[in-house]
C-alpha cells in the first residue's frame, strides 16, 4: 500500500506545488523518485515524531499541504498532543499517513503493534479517520481528501485485501444483504477473513474505509439485526455505537498485550482473527440469534 | 525602563487585578523581549495578514497578557478590550489563540510545542525562497525542560534555518526543577549561533534581534520574574499564578516607579 502511496503522490505532486513529504526516517527508499523531482519538498526530518507534526503544523500555518509519514505507533501514540493542539486545535491541515497497521511489524513484538490509532484520533475535532483496505481505496481516498484543509489520517497496510468495490469518501459498502438476523461489520484488510468467513454464512457484511465520519446511515439500515463488529483494532466498534437504538458487540482484538511475535498471520490465529476463527464466532451469533 | 515597558507592566498588573486572571512574573520577564520584537520585526497592526511580514510565535503561551498588551500598544487593538482578559466569551485567553486575536500566529500553552511549528514556519519560508522573512520565537527556561524543544532545535538546525531566531527567556523558572545551568554551552552544541543579553535592555535586545547570520540564531535573554517590582522579583513562586489586591496594586505601581 506504501507503494500506491508513492505512486499516488507522485501522481498529484506534479500538479500541486504545495505538497511537502516530511517522513520520520521510514519509506525514504521508496520515495527516492519524488526527492529526485521535488528535492525541495522532501524531508526525511529524521527519528523524532514531535517535530515531525508541529514542522508539519507550520509548513501548513504558511500554505502547504504536508504528508507526514512513519510508523503508526509512533506518530500516533507519542504525538498524539501535537496531533491534537498543533495541527487540530490550530485549525492547521495536514494529512498523517501511517505504515505498520495493527500486527503488520508482528516479528517487532508489542512496541511496534498499533491498535489504537483510530480509536483516539477519532475522538479529536473535526479530523477524519481513513482505513483503506486496498490500494484502489487508498488511491481513491487520497485523491479526494488531501487537499480539504483537515487534519485527514490515513492507516496504511502492509497486507492490503484485493476485493473490488466502489470507494467514495464516508461511504460505507454493503457486500451482502437480506439476511434478518445478524450484520457483520468490518473495516480494512482484514475484510479478506471475514469474506472467507462469511462466504456461505446466513448474515449481511457491510464494509467501512471511512471511520469517521462513519457512515451512521448505512448502519441504521441494519438496526433491527445484531451487529457484530469484526475489527484488528479499536475505534470502528466505538464509531459504530453512536447510532443509536442498536446492538452491537466486538470481536476482535483481547484486553491484553499480544507479546507474541512471528508473522500477522500467527498473531491473527493466536487471538481468534484467522477466518476459521471468525466463523465460529459470528456462526455462533447466528445460532443465539 | 522604558515608559513603553512601564505602561505596559502596569496594564499587566491592573488587568490581572480586576480579572484575576495572569502569569505576572512570567509576563514581566519578557516585556522588554517582546516590545524589542515588535519595533524590529516586519509587521503592520492594520494588517495583520500582510504577506510579507515576519512571523513570531510565543511558544510560552502563559505569558499571553504580556502579549496582549504589547500587541495593543503597538496598535493591534484597544487595551480596553484585553480587561476581558480570561473572562467567559472574551477572545483574550489565559493563553492565545490564534483564531481570536489579531496578530497571534500560532494557538500556543501547552510547553514545547511552539517552537516545532516555528521550525516548520522557517522552512516553508524557504521553500517559498521568501529569504526577506523571518520567524521568531520566544521560550521559556522551564518549558526548556521539554524534550520537544531540543528536539525542535536539533532539527532546526540539521534543515540550515538560518531564517529562525529563537528567544529564550532565562528568567530561572527552571531554577527549582530540572536545571539547565548552561543554556548557551547546549544551545551551541546543537549547532545553533548563541548570543546573550540583558533581558530587560531594550536596545541590547534590539540590537541582537537585528542581528542575521547562517545558522540558527538563539538569543538568551537574562530576565528577572517580576522584573520592576521587586517584592515580586523577590517572592516570585508566591506569584506564579496570582492577581494582586487593590493594596497590592497600589505597592507594585509604587515600585514601578
Amino acid at each position: 500500500m506504501r507503494k500506491q502511496f508513492r505512486d499516488t503522490v507522485l501522481d498529484i505532486g506534479k500538479s500541486d506545488a504545495r505538497i511537502v513529504m516530511v517522513f520520520g526516517d521510514v519509506s525514504v527508499y521508496l520515495f527516492k523518485d519524488f526527492q529526485a523531482l521535488y528535492p525541495s519538498r522532501f524531508y526525511n526530518v529524521g527519528i523524532c515524531e514531535n517535530t515531525l507534526v508541529s514542522l508539519g503544523a507550520g509548513l501548513s500555518s504558511q500554505g502547504f499541504v504536508p504528508f507526514i509519514h512513519t510508523i503508526n505507533p509512533f506518530i500516533t501514540e507519542r504525538s498524539y498532543e501535537q496531533i491534537k493542539l498543533d495541527l487540530c486545535y490550530n485549525g492547521f491541515g495536514a494529512n498523517i499517513l501511517s505504515c505498520g497497521a495493527s500486527f503488520d511489524y508482528a516479528w517487532d513484538g508489542a512496541t511496534h503493534h498499533a491498535y489504537t490509532d483510530m480509536a483516539i484520533l477519532r475522538l479529536l475535532p473535526e479530523t477524519e479517520i481513513i482505513q483503506p483496505g486496498s490500494r484502489h481505496e487508498l488511491d481513491v481516498l487520497l485523491r479526494s481528501q488531501y487537499n480539504n484543509g483537515k487534519v485527514t489520517y490515513f492507516r496504511l497496510s502492509d497486507h492490503p485485501h484485493e476485493v473490488d468495490m466502489p470507494v467514495k469518501f464516508g461511504k460505507a459498502v454493503v457486500l451482502k444483504e437480506g439476511h434478518p438476523k445478524v450484520t457483520v461489520v468490518t473495516a480494512g484488510p482484514i475484510l479478506a477473513n471475514v469474506l472467507e468467513a462469511c462466504r456461505d454464512l446466513d448474515v449481511n457484511i457491510i464494509y467501512f474505509h471511512t471511520i469517521k465520519p462513519v457512515d451512521h446511515a448505512a448502519i441504521s439500515r441494519f438496526r433491527h439485526t445484531k451487529i457484530v463488529v469484526v475489527h484488528d483494532a479499536f475505534g470502528l466498534f466505538e464509531a459504530v455505537c453512536e447510532v443509536p437504538d442498536i446492538s452491537a458487540s466486538y470481536y476482535g482484538l483481547p484486553d491484553k498485550f499480544c507479546s507474541w511475535y512471528g508473522t500477522l498471520s500467527d498473531i491473527r490465529k493466536k487471538i481468534g482473527l484467522d477466518a476459521s476463527a471468525i466463523r465460529e464466532h459470528v456462526r455462533r451469533k447466528i445460532q443465539e440469534s | 525602563m522604558t515608559p513603553l515597558c512601564k505602561t505596559i507592566r502596569k496594564d499587566i498588573l491592573q488587568i490581572a487585578k480586576e480579572t484575576g486572571h495572569g502569569h505576572i512574573p512570567s509576563c514581566f520577564s519578557v516585556v522588554e523581549v517582546l516590545c524589542a520584537l515588535y519595533e524590529v520585526i516586519r509587521h503592520d497592526p492594520k494588517n495583520p495578514a500582510w504577506d510579507k511580514r515576519d512571523i513570531f510565535i510565543l511558544s510560552k503561551g502563559h505569558a499571553s497578557l504580556a502579549l496582549y498588551c504589547v500587541l495593543a500598544r503597538f496598535g493591534y487593538f484597544d487595551i480596553a478590550k484585553v480587561y476581558s482578559f480570561g473572562q467567559f466569551e472574551s477572545s483574550f485567553g489565559c493563553h492565545p489563540d490564534r483564531f481570536k486575536i489579531p496578530g497571534i500566529e500560532a494557538s500556543t500553552g501547552s510547553l514545547g510545542h511552539g517552537i516545532g511549528i516555528a521550525v516548520g514556519a522557517a522552512l516553508a519560508l524557504k521553500i517559498k525562497k521568501e529569504n526577506e522573512r523571518r520567524i521568531y520565537t520566544v521560550i521559556g527556561d522551564g518549558e526548556s525542560n521539554e524534550g520537544s524543544v531540543w528536539e525542535a532545535v536539533m532539527v532546526a538546525t540539521n534543515l540550515k534555518l538560518d531564517n529562525l531566531t529563537v528567544i529564550y527567556d532565562n528568567n530561572m523558572s527552571h531554577a527549582r526543577g530540572l536545571q539547565i545551568p548552561n543554556p548557551k554551552d547546549r544551545f551551541k552544541a546543537f549547532g545553533c549561533h548563541v548570543s546573550e543579553a540583558n533581558g530587560h535592555d531594550l536596545g541590547a535586545l534590539k540590537r541582537e534581534i537585528r542581528k542575521k547570520d547562517r545558522h540558527v540564531r538563539v538569543i538568551i535573554a537574562h530576565t528577572k520574574k517580576g522584573y520592576g517590582c521587586q517584592t515580586m522579583t523577590k517572592d516570585h513562586y508566591a506569584w506564579h499564578r496570582r492577581a494582586p489586591s487593590d493594596q497590592e496594586f497600589e505597592e507594585f505601581c509604587k515600585e514601578l516607579g
